[in-house]
Parts: structure tokens; C-alpha cells; sequence
């Protein structure tokens, strides 16, 4: 039991410690900050691969304190799902660490940047092992809040802190109904013990009546939607990609947005108990998918394609947790996170080279003459496709079959839909990068010449990521093992569909991007209005400014105004009133003796007259 | 016909008072200072003291009303045109006046003051005076010649600074 | 004549003395003013020597102090005058406001 305890607290305050050293004493010594970050990361890891190994454990707990009956803890829980997805995140975040390197190595502030990640590593990693639901909040809280200050890194861009604000607030639209539906855990079950709460027996499940767990999994629901980006609240993630690449790769690709899918996983069984909820996220993570998949068919730069393919391809691991498979959800949410940050470390790579976001123009300077980093996108990309035998084919298809599990239904030609758009967006960007019309040979003639292109810092993660993605769909049994789950048999025929989906994909994105002559302006440029509409994100962004935004700036320019006039105004009313009673008072000194005189006779007219009446 | 001579006093008393208070030129106020005086010399004389009342006259009119005369005559450039009073000074004058005079007046009607019989004459003899001033209230007598020489040596000093061309205090 | 009436005509005229220091301007009416009233405490005195005690003595030493003192009074309240008027060329005591608030 200790060493499991030793163990965890290793693995989830290493970050921790190395936060604490970077912001205290390491500020002015860069280079040794880096080096302590990514120790207490690599120390994380061994820690998080020592757990898995053990095997599953009881969890742990400790008593925190205790306010009339309800008792709150924080503590470990062990089981499969965390320990496995604890290494994913580990694994993924030194990868990030060490090739953050050399992508911010020219940045003055990378003390700072190191530091954020130490903090956002120690914040993930608690809420990946919490066994209280209080716990698991208050983490979700500081991942927000890491990702707050990792967006918002190079906060003189004006955009920049504008994008890490609206992150923020929105997650924390999402943040209320979750903060709202734990405490109504508290209520109906008078704890927040999760091993408890999901049990068998007398989990929540029992314990609560069927509207109440739909109102409390809706609620849930809800926080899962702002943090993992789902319509409606997906508007932030493309904005968030102001931040640094691999905050991109770390973030919102691979853990914290996955953090939402997390606990969806984490809470299963109480989702499962009800219908409605169920069905609801089935809706909302379809419109998702396809939302997402369509806004990355037409944007030009690297990085928000690679977002709108996140959100998409959440709303994907959702489709497959609400149509019944625990299994199939964390199977693609492990490879996705692989493939992810794959993908944007080498668009990192891009874009470190050749200093420019856009495709089209990373393409013309010669974007393929970056071997390595093109080889890279192509693993990614053939992954993200669910190009077989790379690892997004077998969990894709882990997904289809948990859709078409009761035969062909709407959600499963949504998914098989999506899967043709994620092909499609994938190799439209592989071939925009790769196969440009022309290429102008100047300057990357002479980098790409030296040989290596990139740091060994940047590279080395990139190819143990190439390594994790490719292997990941190879998994699968151990995953559903360690999740206790039997994985089944797929026959070819039910893989059939799938592939042929891919398969029109890329050949359409060759058609459109690949092929020496083509248009290069994609098959929907033949429709211009749904060009634009694609373009301005469904005009959902524009709606939230119209409406919300506009309001709540009128709102507060009126409390403003209040302030001023009424509130401020009236307290310097006072002391200009004040000032002038003052002023007015020292008129009676107007230095005629015989005033002064005046007065003081009055005064003793007064007091004979009070005496001459008895007093 | 005692009656009628009491009158008279208190008429040049008030008259004196009024003219003091209410004229317009200076050279008035001081004549009606000089009627009133003199008439409260006549009370004093019939309320039994002919002693005082010769010294009022003495020292009043014959000193002090004559020193203000020939104080406004040093000033006369300035007096020939008459400060008028504002109106305003005035009013809040008459108020304060006023409120005093009720007050005080209320305090006379309601307070009951002891009474004791008309003394004998022997005891209004001017020797008595001198007798007190010179023994009971010895401290007393000296100490107020000691105040008149400091008033004349003050008075001196005061309208003397300036002439030396030093500032004045 | 009664102590009443002897005290009430000595109000008057102390009323009559204040009225006349308040409103005027001449600080010579001033003076004056301030004359009547020093006289009708003096009445006040006399008034009450006559009625109200048995040795008639310490009334009649009383005002004769006060007479003195107030002659010296005048003497310097009249220098001051001539002072005044020679630093500030007036004697209006609304022109003399240095101690203005």
C-alpha cells in the first residue's frame, strides 16, 4: 500500500515541486528550470509506468474534513482507466517538455512557460488519479487555469490574451453546470466518493431517482461540453491556438480537452443509467463532428485545421461513449492523444521553420523538403484518417461498431460521415503542405540542405510519438483488459464501410490537392455560400458576439455609468458639498467686528431668555 | 413735582440715548452722549450720592465727552461726509438688540430681588467714601491709578509710533 | 421710582448703547456706544446701592471705579483711532476686515 502511495505522490507532486522551484528560484537561471521541469516530468513518468505495471489497486483515501454528515476526502483511485490514461498523459507531456526545448529555446520568458507546464502536469495528473469528485473539480478547475496562463503566454499579443480570456470564460459557462450537478451528487448521495458512486449495488445509480440522474449527468454533460470544446461551446479552441504549438500538442489536443471525454469515461456507469442523457450527447457530439469536421475542409492555417479535427474528433469519442462502449471511447481517446500531438508537434516543426501558419504558404517555400516532419504528418495523418493498420483505424472502428451496434442508425451515418470528412481535411492538408502547385526554391534550398533541419530536442519526441502512433491500434486488447471489458471480434465485412468511407476521402482530397494540375481550392469552393459558411464556423462565433457579447457590454457600460454618475458621483457630491458648506460657513468671517459682536449678544440674549423661563 | 423731575431725568436720559444711538452725524451721537450723561448724573443725584454725580460730571463730560470731541475734530476730514449704515449690519443690529433686550428683560420680571431699608443719611456721607477708598478698598484705588498711568503712557506710545517712521506692532 | 423701573431704564439704555456699537460705522459712534453701556451698569449700580443693601458705600466706590477706568478706556480706544487712521487712512470699521475668514 505505501509504495503505491509513495508511488502516486511521486507521480503527481514531482510536477508539482518542479513548479514551485521554477517560479521561486529559478527565474533568473532559464536553463536550470528547464532542466528541473523536465525532470520532475520524466520523474512523473516513471512513476505513472511503475503504477501500471503493478496493476490495479484499491483506492486510497484520506479523511480531508468533516462538516456535519458529509464527510469530504481526497485520495487515488488506481483502476485501469487512470493508470492507463496517467501514462498517456505522462508520456505525452515529457514528450512536449523536452521539445519545448527547442521551440521556445529563443524565447526570453521560457522560465515562465516551463513553469506553466510543471503546473498544468501536476493539475492534469491529480485529476486523472482523483477518487473524490470534489477533488476531481478542484483539478478540473487548475487545468482551466494552467491552460488560462499557457494561452495567454505571450500576453502582449493583444489576441493572445483575448483568446486565453475567452477559453477561460467559457469552459467556466460549462464549469457551472458541472460545479452544479456534483453538488447535487452531494445531495442525493451524501458523498462524493466515486468508487462508491459507481457501484454495482448501491451506487447513484440506485440511490437517485431517474429524473434527478438525468438532471445531474445533463449537468455533467454540460461541463464536459465547455471543457472538451462541443457545440455550443466549442468557439474557443480554434482562438486558443494563439498559444505556443506545443501547448496546442499538450492541451487541446491530447489531455486537457480530453479531461471532458476523461470523466465521462470515469462517471460511465452513471451516464448509462440514463436514456435521455444519453441521447442527448448522441445529438450533440454528431452536430459536433460534423460542425468541426466541415470548418477544417476550408481553413488555411495548419493549426486551426489540427483544432477544428480536435473537436471533431471528441465529439467522435463522445458518439462512441453515450452509444454504450467504455471501450470504445477510451480506446480512441488514447490513440487520439497519440496522434494529436503528433500531428501538431510536426506542424511545429513547419512552422518553426518556415515561420508562417498557412498551408498554402509553407507549401510554395518548399514544405517538403522537411523529410523528417513530413514524415511525421504523413503517420499522423494516415492515423487521423483511420488509415488501417495505424492506431485511429482500429478504434474508429471500435466506434462504428458501438454505433451500428443495433443495426444502421442515424448516429452511425453521422460517424461514417465524419470518418469520410476527417479523411478528406487530413490529406487535403497533407497534400497542401507537401505537393504545393510550385515550389519557390530560394532560402529553404539552403536549410534543408544542411541536413537536419531541427534540433535534436524537437526531433526526438516526434519520433517517439511517430513510434506510439503507429503501434497504438495494436493495443487494443490490453486497453479493454485493463478496463475489464471483453473487446469482441470484427469481422472484415463490418470494417467494410469504413474503409470505403477513407478510401472516397483521399482519393477526393487527391482529386481537389494531390495531382500535378489540380485546382487546389476543394470541392465546396463550387458552392461558395457554403464556402463562407463553413468559414465563419456556422457563424456561431458571430451570433456570441452579436448577442452575448453585445449584451453583456451594454450591461456593463450601464453599471459603469451608474457607478460613475450615481454611486462615484454621488460620494463626490458629498464632499463638494462639504467643501462648500465649509466655504459658506467662512462668509460669517467677513471681518466685521461688530458681526462677531452681533452674535455673541444674540447668544446671551438666548440664554437670559432660557433662563428667564426657569431653566 | 418730584414726580415731574424724575421725568425730566429719565426724558434726558432716554433722549440722550436715542439721539447717541440713532443719529446720523457723529457730532450728534457725541451731544446726545453728553445730554444722556448728564441726566444720568441727575438720577444719580436723586438716587442719593451727590458725590458721584459730580464726578460723573466731572469725569465724563467734563473729560471724556471732550477728548472724543477733540478726537473727532483731529478726524474731521474724514467725518465731513457721513458714513451711512448699511442696511444690512443694521438689521442684524436691531435683531441681536432685540432678542438681548427681551431676554434680559424677562430675566428682570421674573427674578425677585432682596430689598433692604433706606440707609441712614450719616451713612451717605462723602467722608465714608473717602474713608473706603482709602482703607477697605486701598488695593483697589491704587490699583486704578496704576491702570490710568499705563492707559496715558499707552496712549502716548500708541499715537506716538508712527511719527518715528518705525512700523507699529 | 422702584428698583424695577430703575433696572428696566437701565436696559434701555444698554440696549440703546449696544444698538449704537453694532451699526455704525464710525468707530467714534462705536465708542460712544460702548460709553452708554459702561453708564447703565453704572445705573444698575447706583440702583441697586439704593435699594437692595444696607451700606450704601461699596455702590458708590463701585461706580466711581468704573468712571475711572472707563476714561482710561477712551484714552487708548482714542489713540487707537488716531493710529488706525494714520496706517489705513480710514475709520470705517467695514473697511477693516484683516481678520477675515
Amino acid at each position: 500500500m505505501t509504495d503505491s502511495l509513495s508511488l502516486i505522490l511521486a507521480t503527481t507532486f514531482a510536477p508539482f515541486g518542479a513548479f514551485v522551484l521554477a517560479i521561486l528560484l529559478l527565474m533568473r537561471q532559464p536553463r536550470v528550470a528547464q532542466l528541473i521541469v523536465i525532470a520532475g516530468g520524466a520523474l512523473s513518468l516513471a512513476g505513472a509506468v511503475s503504477l501500471l505495471a503493478n496493476g490495479p489497486v484499491d483506492p486510497l483515501r484520506y479523511l480531508w474534513f468533516v462538516s456535519g454528515d458529509i464527510q469530504l476526502r481526497f485520495g487515488f483511485i488506481l483502476d485501469g482507466l487512470s493508470l492507463m490514461f496517467g501514462v498517456a498523459v505522462a508520456l505525452i507531456t515529457l514528450c512536449v517538455m523536452v521539445y519545448s526545448l527547442g521551440y521556445m529555446g529563443h524565447d526570453p520568458d521560457k522560465t515562465r512557460y516551463f513553469a506553466m507546464l510543471a503546473l498544468f502536469e501536476w493539475a492534469m495528473l491529480s485529476f486523472v488519479y482523483a477518487v473524490d469528485l470534489l477533488q476531481s473539480f478542484i483539478f478540473w478547475e487548475l487545468v482551466g487555469l494552467a491552460s488560462f496562463f499557457l494561452i495567454g503566454f505571450w500576453y502582449e499579443k493583444p489576441s493572445a490574451t483575448a483568446a486565453a480570456k475567452k477559453a477561460f470564460l467559457m469552459t467556466r459557462v460549462g464549469d457551472v453546470g458541472l460545479f452544479i450537478g456534483v453538488l447535487m451528487v452531494l445531495q442525493v448521495a451524501g458523498h462524493f466518493d466515486i468508487p462508491a458512486l459507481l457501484a454495482v449495488d448501491n451506487g447513484l445509480v440506485q440511490q437517485a431517482a431517474p429524473a434527478t440522474l438525468t438532471a445531474i449527468t445533463l449537468l455533467i454533460f454540460v461541463g464536459i461540453v465547455g471543457k472538451s470544446a462541443q457545440f455550443p461551446l466549442h468557439t474557443w479552441l480554434p482562438d486558443a491556438m494563439e498559444g505556443p504549438t506545443p501547448v496546442s500538442a499538450l492541451l487541446h489536443s491530447a489531455t486537457m480537452v480530453a479531461a471532458g471525454v476523461y470523466l465521462m469515461a470515469r462517471l460511465h456507469p452513471l451516464f448509462m443509467g440514463s436514456e435521455t442523457t444519453l441521447g442527448i450527447i448522441l445529438i450533440i457530439a454528431s452536430i459536433t463532428t460534423l460542425l468541426a469536421a466541415t470548418m477544417a475542409m476550408v481553413a488555411t492555417d495548419i493549426k486551426r485545421v489540427l483544432a477544428f479535427s480536435s473537436i471533431s474528433q471528441l465529439g467522435f469519442m463522445l458518439l462512441g461513449l453515450a452509444a454504450g462502449s467504455l471501450f470504445a471511447g477510451v480506446f480512441h481517446l488514447i490513440t487520439h492523444a497519440l496522434f494529436k500531438a503528433l500531428l501538431f508537434l510536426c506542424s511545429g516543426l513547419f512552422i518553426h521553420h518556415f515561420e508562417t501558419n498557412e498551408m498554402e504558404q509553407i507549401g510554395r517555400a518548399g514544405g517538403r523538403r522537411l523529410r523528417f516532419a513530413t514524415a511525421g504528418l504523413l503517420v499522423g495523418g494516415a492515423a487521423l484518417a483511420g488509415i488501417p493498420p495505424l492506431g485511429g483505424f482500429f478504434s474508429k472502428e471500435e466506434i462504428f461498431a458501438a454505433l451500428g451496434h443495433d443495426g444502421v442508425t442515424l448516429f452511425s451515418v453521422v460517424a461514417l460521415l465524419a470518418a469520410f470528412l476527417t479523411a478528406y481535411y487530413t490529406f487535403r492538408m497533407i497534400f497542401l503542405v507537401t505537393r504545393p502547385a510550385q515550389i519557390e526554391t530560394e532560402e529553404t534550398h539552403a536549410h534543408a540542405e544542411h541536413g537536419r533541419a531541427e534540433p535534436w530536442s524537437m526531433a526526438l519526441p516526434v519520433a517517439l510519438l511517430v513510434v506510439g502512433a503507429a503501434i497504438a491500434g495494436f493495443w487494443g486488447e490490453q486497453i479493454a483488459a485493463g478496463l475489464g471489458i471483453d473487446m469482441g471480434h470484427h469481422t472484415l465485412a463490418s470494417m467494410a464501410p469504413a474503409l470505403a468511407v477513407v478510401a472516397v476521402g483521399v482519393l477526393l482530397a487527391w482529386v481537389d490537392f494531390g495531382r500535378q494540375g489540380a485546382a487546389r481550392t476543394g470541392f465546396i469552393a463550387r458552392v461558395p455560400a457554403l464556402e463562407r459558411l463553413f468559414t465563419n464556423g456556422w457563424y456561431v462565433d458571430a451570433f456570441y458576439d452579436a448577442v452575448i457579447v453585445r449584451i453583456t457590454t451594454l450591461v456593463a457600460t450601464l453599471m459603469h455609468a451608474i457607478e460613475v454618475k450615481f454611486i462615484d458621483g454621488n460620494f463626490d457630491r458629498l464632499g463638494r458639498g462639504v467643501l462648500g458648506l465649509g466655504s459658506g460657513s467662512t462668509r460669517i468671517q467677513n471681518g466685521w467686528v461688530q458681526f462677531y459682536g452681533g452674535w455673541a449678544v444674540i447668544l446671551v440674549g438666548v440664554a437670559a431668555v432660557y433662563f428667564s423661563m426657569g431653566g | 413735582m418730584e414726580l415731574v423731575i424724575q421725568y425730566l431725568f429719565v426724558g434726558l436720559v432716554l433722549i440722550g440715548g436715542a439721539m447717541a444711538a440713532l443719529s446720523r452725524h457723529v457730532l450728534y451721537n457725541i451731544i446726545g452722549l453728553g445730554i444722556s450723561l448728564f441726566g444720568l448724573a441727575c438720577l444719580f443725584l436723586q438716587l442719593g450720592s451727590p458725590f458721584v454725580a459730580a464726578m460723573q460730571l466731572l469725569i465724563y463730560l467734563g473729560g471724556i465727552t471732550v477728548a472724543i470731541v477733540f478726537a473727532m475734530m483731529l478726524s474731521v476730514a474724514m467725518t465731513l461726509d457721513p458714513l451711512t449704515r448699511t442696511p444690512v449690519k443694521t438689521g442684524f443690529a436691531g435683531v441681536a438688540v432685540l432678542i438681548f433686550g427681551l431676554g434680559v428683560y424677562g430675566l428682570i420680571t421674573s427674578t425677585t430681588f432682596a430689598t433692604a431699608p433706606l440707609a441712614a443719611s450719616e451713612a451717605w456721607a462723602v467722608g465714608r467714601i473717602g474713608s473706603a477708598l482709602l482703607e477697605h478698598y486701598n488695593l483697589v484705588f491704587e490699583t486704578l491709578s496704576v491702570v490710568l498711568l499705563l492707559a496715558i503712557i499707552g496712549a502716548i506710545l500708541i499715537a506716538r509710533s508712527e511719527r518715528e517712521g518705525g512700523e507699529s506692532a | 421710582m422702584s428698583l424695577e423701573s430703575l433696572l428696566l431704564l437701565s436696559l434701555v439704555l444698554f440696549c440703546l448703547g449696544l444698538f449704537a456699537a453694532l451699526s455704525h460705522r464710525n468707530l467714534i459712534a462705536v465708542l460712544i456706544g460702548i460709553e452708554l453701556m459702561m453708564n447703565a451698569a453704572s445705573l444698575n449700580l447706583m440702583a441697586f446701592n439704593r435699594f437692595s443693601v444696607t451700606d450704601p458705600t461699596t455702590g458708590q466706590v463701585f461706580v466711581l471705579i468704573i468712571i475711572g477706568l472707563a476714561a482710561a478706556e477712551v484714552a487708548i480706544f482714542l489713540s487707537i483711532i488716531l493710529n488706525l487712521y494714520r496706517t489705513h487712512r480710514t475709520i470705517d470699521a467695514e473697511e477693516l476686515t484683516e481678520l477675515h475668514g
